[in-house]
């Protein structure tokens, strides 16, 4: 019965039932599960057997396991259509930025992105983090396996980021790391900071002041809406809400404003 | 640009929030952040209708886009209410002669009925807002065929002193504040005022005035106003006692302009004793307003500001010296009802001493705007 099924399944799929089976029989090998190797076999199936195996045996190699390669597959198919020297190249780069074993893996599981991101790209984002943003190398290292979606930034909308942290929100590099920054989108982040500035919890810090009674950079950034909104900022969801509304309208405004100034 | 040389180092705007801060988070506690983001984020409006406007399908648009008359929505909970309390009145009187029954019911109603159904809010004013969270703007006043504008957009909370000043037909009103004239052509939409006197001290400002008349109201109606520029201070030497209803709605911080606009700022340093002598001022002007009324008439006072020294303060002071340099006998009216009626959609104060304070919140961004009612016995 099973076997009748899994032959209509892989039939249906367009594979030769014997070769299927043969394949099977090789991630198997490779550690997969029968169920498993199943699934693995139904992303991009088309691809040839060789190239899914030799795709495959780069992710193990990188300390992925079966259930974390299928789920990353899963998500990302056009994995298995990489050369694999791009994928080992990829892996080599994100070694030498000082990700190693579980943190290299964890990166990639995160942002599995990180393999097709453009060389180039990926540069300009480590360069900016480094060189203008000023995190060292270590916190470099930390904020990559932590928040790896931050290579896919755009450099300017990075810095613009980073800067809006740095000199309106007051908060060191190092704070910033703890935090995990760059988890939350900047916008998502503006909204809060904003939020908490108006109704009069969060101050600038004037220069050279290290100690206020601002609410924790890593507060406003890792509770979910509903405990900041009870914790932080003391308010309700109706009137963040709103809030969140009139200040994107807010921009809007501004920037229409702008523009027009510059066409004057 | 030009006048960034002589411009004060720290904006007007943060010296007002600071002011605020401090004053504030005294007076309203915990209310005050939630406030205070209100005031830093935009203002909502209302839409008064002009009901000299030849067209009618405003309304029809207005419903459309899901706003709602307020004052209309009060005036039907008042009716239910009133409704609701007559029913009870019958059954708790079962012993009495049926035929008996009437008479005995409308004296009562006069002199017993709770405050909420005793006022009517029954007036010719309609005032459409969007419903609470609902962020939409209105456009811009268009002109009838006859070149008459159909709506004024203002905070729709400043429509409650006017409401609570509760015109009668035939009364002689007078606006001691008036200009620009947002409430003044609130009354006027009444219908019912017998003459309007309305004063403001400042020329410019009355100019303002002049030209909201000019695009509202029709030639015959704006004749029987009379717009006179004096100092409100001294109005009981020019006629006293004259007036049945009296509105004194006072220069005050402008809370809300205070933290927004720099321009024309009270918080500015040049202004800081013109800014502390305002209580003063508002004082004098509601004395004037009170001295204004004729006994048995009603004076209402207002201020866009959360400040209870421009506020309940003033309206104490005077009520003491209204009684004690002039031997006039003055009493505050209770007007808790129009938070009853009004909260769908104004956020009030529960907390003030003497009369209503609309608080602005992100959810209805309105206000601030206070306002209290006086009896003049
Ligand atoms: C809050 S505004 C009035 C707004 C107006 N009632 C409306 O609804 O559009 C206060 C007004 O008081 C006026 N004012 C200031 N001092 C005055 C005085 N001594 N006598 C009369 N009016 C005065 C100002 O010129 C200002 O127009």
């Amino acid at each position: 019965m099973a076997g009748r099924l899994l032959r209509g399944c892989v039939r249906a799929a367009g594979l030769c039932p014997r070769r299927a089976f043969g394949e099977a029989a090789g991630l198997r090998d490779m550690g997969f599960s029968q169920e498993q190797a199943q699934r693995l076999l139904g992303v991009e199936s088309r691809l040839s057997p060789q190239r899914r195996e030799a795709a495959v045996a780069q992710l193990l190699l990188l300390g992925l396991n079966a259930e974390a390669i299928l789920g990353l597959l899963e998500r990302r198919p056009e994995l298995l259509r990489m050369p694999t020297e791009r994928l080992q190249e990829r892996a080599g780069k994100l070694r030498g930025l000082g990700l190693d074993g579980g943190q290299l893996q964890r990166a990639l599981i995160r942002c599995p992105e990180l393999f097709t991101l453009p060389r180039k790209r990926m540069a300009a984002a480590v360069r900016l983090l480094r060189e203008r943003c000023l995190f060292t190398a270590e916190q470099l290292r930390e904020v990559l396996w932590t928040c790896p979606n931050v290579l896919l930034e755009e450099p300017h909308q990075l810095h613009h980021h980073f800067q809006y942290v740095y000199f309106r929100m007051g908060v060191q590099q190092k704070e910033m790391v703890k935090a995990r920054l760059f988890r939350m989108p900047f916008a998502e982040l503006r909204n809060r900071h904003i939020f908490l500035e108006r109704r009069g919890l969060y101050q600038t810090p004037c220069k050279g002041q290290t100690q206020t009674n601002n609410p924790k950079l890593k507060d406003i950034i890792q509770l979910s809406e509903k405990d900041f909104l009870a914790n932080v900022a003391h308010s309700t969801p109706e009137e963040f809400e709103v809030f969140k509304k009139l200040l994107a309208r807010e921009e809007e405004e501004k920037e229409e404003e702008e523009e027009e100034e510059e066409n004057r | 640009k030009k006048w960034a040389a002589t411009a004060p180092r720290i904006p007007c705007t943060r010296l007002a929030l600071h002011h605020f801060d401090v004053n504030y988070s005294l007076q309203l506690k915990d209310l005050w952040p939630s406030v205070r983001a209100s005031l830093l984020c935009e203002q909502k409006y209302g839409a008064l209708l002009n009901n000299f406007s030849a067209d009618d399908y405003v309304t029809q648009e207005l419903e459309l886009m899901n706003a709602t008359d307020f004052v209309s929505e009060g005036s039907r909970k008042a009716q239910q209410g009133a409704a609701a309390e007559e029913v009870r009145r019958e059954e708790s009187r079962p012993q009495e002669v049926p035929g008996k029954v009437r008479t005995v019911m409308q004296t009562e109603t006069q002199a017993e009925m709770s405050p909420p159904l005793r006022a009517s809010i029954s007036s010719n004013i309609k005032c459409y807002t969007y419903p609470r969270g609902d962020i939409t703007r209105f456009r811009p006043a268009r002109q009838d065929s006859l070149g008459i504008l159909d709506y004024y957009l203002m905070d729709a909370a400043s429509l409650l002193p006017v409401l609570a000043l509760n015109v009668q037909r035939g009364d002689l009103v007078l606006d001691l504040c008036a200009a620009p004239g947002g409430k003044t052509l609130a009354l006027l939409q009444t219908g019912l005022c017998g003459h309007l006197a309305a004063n403001d001290v400042s020329i410019s400002r009355t100019k303002r005035l002049y030209s909201i008349l000019n695009s509202y109201i029709p030639k015959n109606i704006r004749e029987t106003v009379s717009v006179t520029s004096y100092d409100g201070r001294d109005w009981k030497q020019l006629e006293g006692g004259t007036f049945h209803k009296v509105l004194v709605d006072v220069p005050c911080t402008t809370d809300r302009h205070a933290v927004m606009e720099e321009e024309n700022n009270i918080f500015h340093k040049r202004r800081t004793k013109e800014r502390q002598m305002l209580p003063m001022l508002q004082l004098q002007l509601l004395m004037a307003g009170i001295l204004a009324t004729k006994p048995g008439g009603k004076v209402v006072y207002s201020t866009c500001s959360l400040s209870s020294l421009q506020n309940e303060c003033v309206v104490e002071r005077a009520v003491d010296i209204a009684e004690t340099q002039f031997n006039i006998s003055v009493h505050v009216e209770d007007l808790s009802h129009f938070r009853m009626l009004f909260q769908d959609t104004f956020s009030f104060f529960s907390d003030c001493r003497l009369g209503e304070l609309v608080l602005p919140h992100l959810t209805a961004n309105f206000g601030p705007m206070y306002f209290c009612k006086l009896h003049r016995v």
